[in-house]
């Protein structure tokens, strides 16, 4: 069913244009990883201030309540370009591991959100003490920014995944008609995974 | 091994961490400049004085450039070669040679010279957009790399 689904997301009208067009996935990718920038700093800045191992001269709420909005704005932007990038060819990511992984990962963020927000991230006022932050909170922190790395991790291990010869969207668009494409010509059983950095894909 | 080869290319693992290791730490560095810079456009953290962001910011901004720029040589030396004839990592280290100077010297002195609570000037503000436009031309450099065919042109 879920892949029925990503087939009927890469055929519609604004993910075929976006994947017929000259450069939209290297546009948009460039936008999700300049989007990924501003929000990854932001999230870097609050769990390490909530560690206590940055920005201490500054309080707790001095350095999360400012950042709640635009944090929450990059992450709208660079979930939106993800989204697009993912529909574009929705068949091939739904087919490729990391991508699988970084899905189980966001879902483990919103749950460490859902933990967390009410305690930790919504009440920074209460964080201040004369010992530092409360242990909660710098186990909420650590979380965080391992449940992230993980992310960043596995969206670039996305692109060392070729995707298999008989999926839709690869023979549809690789292939000429009335001719193998190069790709199938040359790697008739292509391995999963290419070891190297002269063989990754992207 | 010969004298010659590349450990990075003998090593399943090592050039896989050192692209996350690039990624991670441009994504701080870039994004502590595009925080200083939004709080001029007057788009974030109003309360604080942009002086003072660049001051807190401005230790993590260092030593993610400087890892970035260190796992980008690394890299670079697997495949020299290609990167070097490639139109869009030219462009690249162009971007990057004038995003790092503009930074250390007039966005330093404009960012500096704000007063907490003053109005930021149209002047500062257009520093902070060519600040942003710098830096996010790094990116597209970067992630055109594989997109461009090898050979100085833009095919």
């Amino acid at each position: 069913m879920l892949l029925d689904l990503a087939l009927w997301l890469q055929n519609t009208g604004l993910m075929r244009a976006l994947r017929e067009s000259d450069h939209g996935y290297e546009i948009l990718l460039s936008l999700h990883l300049s989007f990924i920038s501003l929000f990854g700093a932001m999230i870097a800045l609050t769990n390490t201030r909530l560690l206590g191992w940055a920005l201490t001269q500054d309080s707790v709420s001095e350095v999360v309540d400012p950042l709640r909005w635009p944090k929450r704005a990059g992450f709208v932007c660079a979930a939106t370009c993800g989204f697009l990038l993912f529909g574009m060819k929705a068949e091939e990511y739904y087919l490729n591991v990391f991508f699988r992984i970084k899905v189980m990962l966001f879902l483990t963020i919103a749950t460490h959100a859902l933990v967390f927000r009410p305690s930790v991230y919504n009440k920074p006022s209460e964080l201040e003490g004369a010992s530092g932050t409360p242990l909660r909170a710098k186990i909420a922190g650590g979380i965080a920014l391992v449940l992230w790395f993980g992310v960043v991790c596995a969206g670039r291990g996305i692109g060392y995944i070729y995707p298999p010869p008989f999926s839709h969207h690869f023979t549809a668009m690789r292939a000429v008609p009335g001719e193998r494409s190069a790709y199938n010509s040359a790697n008739p059983a292509a391995p999963d995974a290419r070891s190297g950095a002269s063989n990754r894909r992207r | 091994m010969n004298m010659g080869d590349n450990p990075l290319d003998a090593s399943l693992l090592l050039f896989p961490i050192f692209e996350v290791t690039h990624i991670v730490s441009f994504a701080i560095a870039i994004g502590t400049v595009a925080l200083v810079d939004f709080r001029m456009l007057g788009l974030a953290m109003p309360r604080q004085a942009p002086g003072k962001l660049m001051r807190d910011t401005r230790l993590w901004t260092l030593i993610a450039l400087c890892a970035t720029v260190f796992s980008g040589l690394l890299m670079y030396s697997t495949e020299p070669e290609k990167y070097y004839l490639n139109v869009s990592f030219l462009f690249k280290l162009a971007c990057l040679f004038l995003a790092i100077t503009f930074h250390y010297t007039v966005h330093r002195r404009v960012v500096l010279a704000q007063r907490s609570g003053s109005r930021i000037e149209a002047g500062a503000k257009l520093v902070a957009c060519v600040s942003l436009v710098l830096w996010v031309s790094v990116v597209f450099g970067g992630i055109f790399i594989e997109f461009v065919r090898p050979g100085l042109s833009f095919n």
